[in-house]
C-alpha cells in the first residue's frame, strides 16, 4: 500500500470512528475549540491592541503649557525654537484666546465655565508633534528641558501613557499565552482520553487486524488521524465563534471604545490559520500520546 | 516448511499447553492435527503465526525463527500464512467485502482488482451473492465461510484452519474439505485442527495427534473416501466404498 492509499484508509477509517462515537469526538472537539478560542481571543485582543499602539505612536505630541502672563511674541519665539529642533514635525502655537475658543468648541455644554473672566483662564501653549521616525531617547531629552524653563508651567507627552498602555498588552499577552497553554494542556489529555477510549472499544478489530498482517502504521494510523481531525475542527470551530463575536462587537458597539480598541479588525489569515494548525497539531500530539504505550 | 524442534509452552499461570514437540511440515502438505480438547491443538497453530511465543524450543517456518523474528517483521510473515480461527474473527462493523480484501488492500492492490480476489474467493466458498452483508447478519456458517475466503484469498503459502467445519453441515463441511484440498492441490501447506475423526478417516492424509500438549501419533492415514474430496471431482460417498484405513506410524 502506497502513502496516498494509506491516508486515504487513514482518513476514512477516522471519519467513521468520529461519527461513530461522535458524542465523545464532540466533546474533544469543543475543549479544543474552548482553549483556541481564548488563545485567539487574546491573540486579536493583543493584536489589535498593537494596532492602536502603533496608530497612536504615529500620532503622538505633546502639549508644553506656557506661564498665564507668556506674551504673543515669546509664544511665537518659542514656537520657531522648538520647530528647529530635529525630529519635530510641526509646531503649533495656541493663544490663550484660542485655547478658550477651542475648550467651547469642543465641550459646548461647558462653554460658559471659560466664558466672562476677565483675564484668559486657559494658558497659551505649543503643541508639538514629532515625526514617527524620531528617536524616542532623543525626544524624551529634549522634553525633559522644556520642563526645566522659567517659560514652562506644564510638558504633557503621550508617551507616558504609551508606555503605560503597551505594559497593559505585554501583560494581555502574558496571562493568555499561559491561559492558553493551560487550557491546551487540557485539551490535548481530553483527545487523548478519547483516542484511548476508541482504541480500547476497537480492541477486538485492532487484533484481528495484526492476526491478518497489519503493521502497527495502519494499525495506528487512522487513531492519529481521528486525533488530527479532532483538533483541526476544534480549530475551525473556535475561528468560526471569535469571527462571530468579533462581528457582534464590530458592527453592534460601533463608535464604541471597546469596538474601537478591541475589535478594530480581525486576524489576519495566517493567524487563523496557525490556530487551526494548533488544533490540529495538539490533535495529533494528543493521539501519539495516548498510544504511545498503549499495548493496543 | 514448518519445523517444531523440542517446543514447550508454559503459560505464567504454570499450565504446560505443549511439551517437547517435534515435527517437520514438507512444503505442500495437507497435515490433519487432531486431539481432545485441551490437547494444545489451538496452542500449536498460535505458535506457527507468532500469536504465541514458545517458553523453549524453535520454530522454523520458511526456514525463519519465528520465535525470535522482530516484532516489526510479524506482520510480513502472517501475510504468507491464511488462519482461520475457530471463533472467526471477523470485524462485525465491515463488510464482507471489506473484511475479505484487508489484506488485498494492505498490499496496495486497487479496488477493482480487490473486487475480483473478493468476488473470486467468496464464490469459491458459495457468498459471492453476500459481499455487502455484515457479518451478525450471516449465519455462524456463512461466518464461518467468509473466514475461510478471507484466509484464502491471497493464496497463502500456508493455510491454517481451527476447527473450520465445526459450524458448518455435514454437507457444507464436505465442501469446504474439498477447498481446501483444491487449495492443498496448488501448493499450499495446509494445517487443518479438527477432532472429528470421521472426517479425517474419509479424508486421509497425514494426521498428527496430540494428548495432553505432546505429540502422541504422528501418522500417514489412508483415505476411506478420497473420491467424495477429490477437487477434481470425483463420485459421491454413496457410490464408492473402500476398506478402512491402514494407518501407519509417522
Amino acid at each position: 500500500m502506497n502513502l496516498l492509499q494509506a491516508l486515504r484508509y487513514f482518513f476514512h477509517e477516522a471519519a467513521v470512528n468520529l461519527l461513530r462515537s461522535w458524542k465523545v469526538s464532540l466533546l474533544a472537539v469543543l475543549t479544543i475549540a474552548v482553549s483556541l478560542f481564548f488563545g485567539g481571543a487574546f491573540l486579536l485582543v493583543s493584536g489589535n491592541l498593537s494596532t492602536s499602539l502603533e496608530r497612536w505612536r504615529s500620532s503622538m505630541r505633546a502639549v508644553i503649557y506656557l506661564k498665564p502672563d507668556t506674551p504673543e511674541a515669546d509664544l511665537k519665539r518659542l514656537a520657531g525654537e522648538a520647530a528647529g529642533q530635529p525630529g519635530v514635525k510641526s509646531v503649533q502655537p495656541i493663544t490663550p484666546a484660542a485655547a478658550r475658543q477651542r475648550f467651547q468648541e469642543i465641550f459646548p455644554g461647558l462653554a460658559d465655565l471659560v466664558a466672562g473672566w476677565q483675564d484668559e483662564p486657559l494658558p497659551a501653549s505649543l503643541e508639538v508633534s514629532f515625526d514617527p521616525a524620531a528617536a524616542g531617547k532623543a525626544r524624551a531629552a529634549w522634553l525633559d528641558g522644556w520642563r526645566h524653563r522659567p517659560e514652562v508651567t506644564l510638558v504633557d507627552d503621550d508617551r507616558e501613557w504609551l508606555g503605560q498602555l503597551e505594559t497593559v498588552v505585554a501583560v494581555v499577552r502574558a496571562v493568555g499565552l499561559a491561559l492558553v497553554g493551560g487550557l491546551l494542556g487540557a485539551a490535548i489529555f481530553t483527545i487523548a482520553s478519547v483516542i484511548r477510549l476508541t482504541a480500547y472499544l476497537h480492541h477486538e478489530e485492532i487484533s484481528i487486524l495484526r492476526l491478518v498482517g497489519s503493521t502497527e502504521f495502519f494499525i495506528r494510523g487512522p487513531f492519529y488521524v481521528e486525533g488530527l481531525l479532532q483538533g483541526l475542527l476544534g480549530g475551525l470551530v473556535a475561528s468560526g465563534a471569535l469571527w462571530g463575536v468579533y462581528q457582534f462587537l464590530h458592527t453592534r458597539g460601533r463608535g464604541s471604545l471597546v469596538s474601537a480598541v478591541l475589535a478594530l479588525e480581525f486576524l489576519k489569515p495566517q493567524d487563523v490559520a496557525f490556530l487551526v494548525l494548533l488544533g490540529g497539531a495538539a490533535g495529533l500530539f494528543g493521539a501519539v500520546a495516548s498510544l504511545r504505550r498503549e499495548a493496543l | 516448511m514448518i519445523q517444531f524442534f523440542h517446543v514447550s509452552k508454559r503459560y505464567p499461570s504454570g499450565q504446560s499447553a505443549l511439551d517437547d514437540v517435534n515435527f517437520d511440515i514438507p512444503r505442500g502438505q495437507f497435515v490433519f492435527l487432531t486431539g481432545a480438547s485441551g490437547a494444545g491443538k489451538t496452542t500449536l497453530l498460535r505458535l506457527i503465526f507468532r500469536e504465541e511465543v514458545p517458553s523453549s524450543g524453535q520454530i522454523l517456518v520458511n526456514g525463519r525463527n519465528v520465535s525470535s523474528i522482530p516484532q516489526r517483521k510479524i506482520p510480513y510473515l502472517r501475510r504468507t500464512i491464511g488462519v482461520v480461527f475457530q471463533d472467526f474473527r471477523l470485524i462485525p462493523r465491515k463488510t464482507v467485502f471489506e473484511n475479505v480484501t484487508h489484506l488485498p488492500r494492505l498490499l496496495g492492490v486497487d479496488v477493482q482488482g480487490q473486487k475480483k480476489m473478493a468476488y473470486h474467493a467468496l464464490r469459491r466458498v458459495g457468498l459471492a451473492h453476500r459481499l455487502n452483508a455484515f457479518p451478525p447478519e450471516l449465519s455462524g456458517g456463512e461466518q464461518q465461510r467468509v473466514a475461510i475466503a478471507r484466509a484464502l484469498i491471497n493464496e497463502p503459502e500456508i493455510l491454517i484452519a481451527d476447527e473450520p467445519t465445526g459450524n458448518l453441515d455435514p454437507d457444507l463441511s464436505r465442501e469446504i474439505l474439498r477447498l481446501f484440498l483444491e487449495v492443498n492441490l496448488r501448493g499450499t501447506t495446509v494445517i487443518l485442527a479438527t477432532h472429528d475423526r470421521d472426517t479425517i478417516q474419509r479424508v486421509g492424509r497425514r494426521v498428527i495427534t496430540l494428548d495432553h500438549g505432546t505429540v502422541a501419533l504422528d501418522q500417514e492415514l489412508v483415505g476411506t473416501d478420497p473420491p467424495v474430496l477429490d477437487p477434481t471431482g470425483g463420485a459421491s460417498s454413496e457410490e464408492h466404498s473402500e476398506p478402512p484405513p491402514e494407518e501407519e506410524a509417522g
